[in-house]
């Protein structure tokens, strides 16, 4: 169509706004200077650098673990939702669910440290995070699971009950198989997100355990080195990595998300 | 009857995990900060006992509201803060609609990798992409201003707009397009009164997904924002980590939600009136 | 399905290797001040001990009693300022101190010993002090005429108009209200809510020209050349200057007490409760009171130090500069900061709040 030519050019504006920044930093992790504003030689030494700091490596540590462990208990809990926002009519189901996806991350993330300090007790550490982390993850998988259960047809579920097939039969042999890719991607949009927020963390992590971004954030406020820049980079490796395969495994699912 | 009993226990065993535990660690907690913010803070922060010991300060109050309504600057930084998550949305959404539309107009296999070159940003660390901006801007002599913060803003929130817009736009009938060219209208006026009309309910979406979490953010303003960039999400960040006043921090946070709330749903009140006009 | 299945592997092999990797060795906590032990004394410790030193670092004695009170645990060592000891001991926060088990106690200075905070040091020992005080860049101060020995240097408009955007000052309620009270001519201990609220006042008036609160990097932005006047701790200003010369820049940084008075603080060793290695906490109490560590951290930062043993391994340009070993008149001038009372505090608070968003 002879308007899409007018929008050629706006749309690489918009993907270069996009990538600039990002190239940038990656490249800004190579460069054998402390500041990052010119190019002045290549070198690994950051990324040297980052192999033998202890406190990266721990926040790696924990930021896998909890992601880890946030992704597989929200992916069940999630997928079950999903399920349940589908084919029942349960009160209140949906504004829980989804709530916490759409409401800004520093109510979520407050809330839980008044939660976890006041009511329970508990000391701010993994479990806090995890638990706040499932939170916030739930949403994510229910939404897409829903999509893809909206998407399909109903008559298999039928055909299936006709057949004599009990409810958990029906599930495990017919639902099941047929939403694992949205499942699958849901798990891999739960890691993602696990391993990159900032803000609920932030509030729920407390002193002693630290994730990537959290100690992103210090390095990036105290004294920021191209270590900062070298950690992103593999970083942004290890997510790309996740959601192209994401996109393969599930390509409507990312769609569907609203 | 045996069949309506399995389903009914189904139904429970599966929703019911979820809904306990999103009931636990989310209805729970936004009540207990509700009831919170009715409170006096504790000696090293958090909250004091709700039993008011002798010489002590407990129990239920009201004044943290009566500071919050009683003080201007407090209103003025919600209203800096509307106004800020309002420009980032324009932006964002002028930044947006060609791209959407170029995206839902092309052939379906480009399409699908056209918006994944949108969502693979995502794979960065939201503070890497305010990074990227701070190594940008600082040489420009614009870091710590309030346009880096819009840049930051857009930055960050602009995959919001595009993916629900371009959802929406896909979904457009060429055939209308046809039908208001053969009506003589230009490619201007097709867009102004055919496709933007119809792409409303993407537009709320989109609209939406930005505002709202940009009302909230504290880590943009904090990096690239100066004094006077201080947000709604910086003043309860402060509240609750730094003087460490959680009833303060709980009242903020109740006046945050409830603008939410009355942004969400007035988007979603527009969203289906203008589903209804087109 | 073969994908899926490599992809779960993968994830498992993530999680045992996570795990696993989760080394058991001997460690102790320690709660500490930012650059507040020299890397040197980690490491000789470290090998004395056959233990690893690991430490979380807090800004201000606010967020770690903060910290504290919000359930962080396991901590062995704090370093408290003398008025946040008093509110532990109060808090029965600390365990009381063996002084059989620390035979180099008999290293400090008498007049550190027996402090307002913890009469009979049952708790506490007395490890490093500090003055609140301007650090700048000497060139740029000479050049634009701001006197650098009076606070009036971050408060009055007529100098920070040619500094505008170029001062950080202490991201600390106490710090910044006692530079102010002093500035007005009362005592940094002052609880007067009137005299709260002229300080305050004195301060949203200076806040327009300043650059920002700045706990942490003012010593890189003095360093660097970013900021040209900080508001900090002596042994920071010490760094800056130090570092400053190593990177060979142009200008060089120097501090000095203001004349109208500073705060003074003495920053102690206590052992938490929560923490579960007291016995390498005292080891590494008594090993911070051997004159080679007390004479490393002063060599190394500037810090000033109760070590008598220590005074003859401390380089003279150092234990002779009157900022960081101040004489009895500069100490005539000086204050230490008491603790609040709850009601002080949190109408401190809500100042802090009201002076960071207006």
């Amino acid at each position: 169509m002879r308007s899409s030519r007018l929008l050629w050019a706006p749309s690489l504006a918009v993907y270069a706004f996009l990538y600039v920044p990002l190239a940038i930093v990656v490249l800004f992790s190579f460069n054998d200077s402390r500041l990052s504003a010119e190019w002045v030689g290549f070198t690994l030494d950051w990324y040297r650098k980052l192999a033998t700091d202890d406190a990266m490596l721990a926040a790696a540590r924990n930021s896998v673990l909890i992601a880890l462990t946030a992704a597989l208990v929200a992916t069940v809990l999630g997928t079950m939702a999903g399920i349940a926002m589908h084919r029942y009519r349960i009160r209140g189901l949906t504004f829980l669910v989804l709530t916490p996806v759409a409401m800004p991350e520093i109510l979520l993330g407050v809330s839980l440290l008044v939660f976890f300090i006041q009511v329970l007790n508990l000391t701010l550490g993994l479990v806090s995070v995890l638990i706040a982390h499932i939170t916030f993850c739930i949403g994510f998988v229910a939404i897409i699971v829903r999509a893809r259960l909206a998407g399909m047809d109903e008559s298999i579920f039928e055909a299936a009950r006709d057949l004599g097939a009990t409810p958990w039969q029906s599930f495990r042999l017919v639902t099941l198989p047929l939403i694992m890719p949205a499942v699958t991607a849901g798990a891999l949009m739960s890691f993602t997100l696990s391993i990159d927020d900032f803000v609920i963390t932030f509030f729920t992590a407390g002193v002693g355990v630290s994730t990537l971004p959290l100690q992103i954030f210090t390095m990036i406020k105290v004294a920021v080195t191209p270590e900062v820049n070298a950690v992103s980079t593999l970083l942004m490796l290890v997510t790309l990595t996740l959601i192209v395969l994401a996109s393969r495994v599930a390509p409507d699912a990312l769609k569907g998300r609203t | 009857m045996a069949v309506p009993r399995a389903e009914r226990l189904t139904k429970w065993l599966i929703a019911g995990p979820p809904l306990a535990f999103l009931l636990a660690f989310f209805l729970l907690p936004s009540l207990i900060m509700a009831l919170a913010s009715l409170r006096y803070p504790g000696e090293f922060g958090g909250l004091a006992p709700l039993a008011a010991r002798a010489g002590e300060e407990g129990g239920l109050t009201l004044e943290n509201y009566v500071l919050f309504f009683g003080d201007w600057i407090y209103a003025q930084i919600f209203a800096k803060s509307l106004g800020i998550a309002a420009l980032t949305t324009f932006v964002c959404l002028v930044m947006a609609y060609p791209l959407a539309l170029l995206i839902a107009r092309s052939p379906k296999k480009r399409r699908d990798f056209m918006v994944l070159l949108v969502i693979l940003p995502f794979a960065s660390n939201f503070l890497v992409r305010v990074y990227a901006w701070m190594i940008i801007l600082g040489p420009m002599d614009l870091l710590f201003t309030r346009f880096a913060v819009i840049v930051g803003m857009v930055y960050v929130h602009l995959p919001f707009m595009i993916l629900p817009l371009y959802t929406n736009l896909e979904k457009h009938d060429p055939a209308l397009l046809d039908a208001a060219q053969d009506l003589g209208a230009n490619a201007w006026h097709t867009f102004w009164r055919v496709t933007f009309p119809l792409s409303l309910p993407g537009v709320f979406s989109g609209s939406a997904l930005v505002f709202i979490p940009v009302l909230g953010m504290f880590a943009i303003p904090e990096l690239l924002g100066g004094k006077g960039d201080w947000m709604v999400g910086n003043m309860i960040k402060e509240a609750f980590l730094g003087t460490r006043d959680w009833p303060f921090g709980s009242m903020l946070s109740l006046m945050l939600t409830l603008a939410v709330l009355a942004i969400a749903g007035a988007a979603a009140l527009f969203a289906r009136r203008g589903a209804r006009d087109a | 399905m073969g994908a899926l299945r490599a992809l779960y592997g993968l994830a498992l092999a993530a999680l045992l290797a996570a795990f696993g990797a989760q080394a058991q060795q001997e460690r102790l906590h320690v709660y500490n001040w930012n650059n507040y032990i020299t890397e040197d004394t980690v490491a000789r410790f470290e090998q004395a001990c056959h233990c690893r030193l690991v430490q979380d670092y807090y800004a201000d004695n606010e967020e770690m009693l903060a910290k504290l009170a919000a359930g962080a645990a396991g901590y062995d060592i704090l370093v408290p300022t003398g008025d946040a000891v008093a509110t532990l001991i109060r808090q029965g926060a600390l365990r009381p101190l063996e002084p059989a088990r620390l035979p180099n106690l008999a290293n400090l200075k008498p007049e550190f010993l027996k402090p307002w905070f913890d009469p009979g040091n049952r708790y506490s020992v007395p490890y490093a002090y500090s003055v609140t005080l301007l650090g700048y860049n000497e060139q740029k101060m000479r050049e634009l005429g701001i006197p650098t020995d009076t606070w009036a240097a971050i408060f009055e408009p007529k100098y920070l108009e040619r500094l505008r955007g170029k001062v950080t000052v202490l991201d600390s309620q106490r710090e910044l209200m006692a530079a102010a009270l002093i500035y007005l001519g009362h005592p940094a201990y002052d609880t007067d809510p009137a005299h709260w609220r002229r300080a305050r006042e004195l301060i949203l008036r200076a806040k327009p020209y300043w650059a920002a609160f700045n706990a942490a990097s003012y010593i890189k932005e003095l360093t660097v050349g970013n900021i040209w006047l900080a508001h900090g701790y002596s042994n920071d200003m010490h760094t800056a200057r130090q570092d400053a010369l190593k990177a060979g820049r142009k200008f060089t940084i120097g501090y000095s007490t203001p004349k109208e008075g500073a705060v003074f603080a003495v920053d102690n060793l206590v052992m938490h409760k929560s923490g579960r290695r007291p016995d390498l906490a005292y080891q590494f109490m008594n090993f911070l009171l051997e004159p080679e560590s007390s004479a490393a951290l002063s060599n190394a930062i500037g810090a000033g130090s109760p070590n008598a043993a220590a005074m003859h391994l401390i380089r003279p340009e150092i234990a002779n500069n009157k900022a960081i070993f101040p004489g009895p008149e500069q100490l005539a001038q000086m204050q230490q900061l008491h603790e609040l009372t709850r009601a002080e505090r949190r109408l401190l608070n809500r100042m802090w709040i009201e002076i960071k968003v207006r």
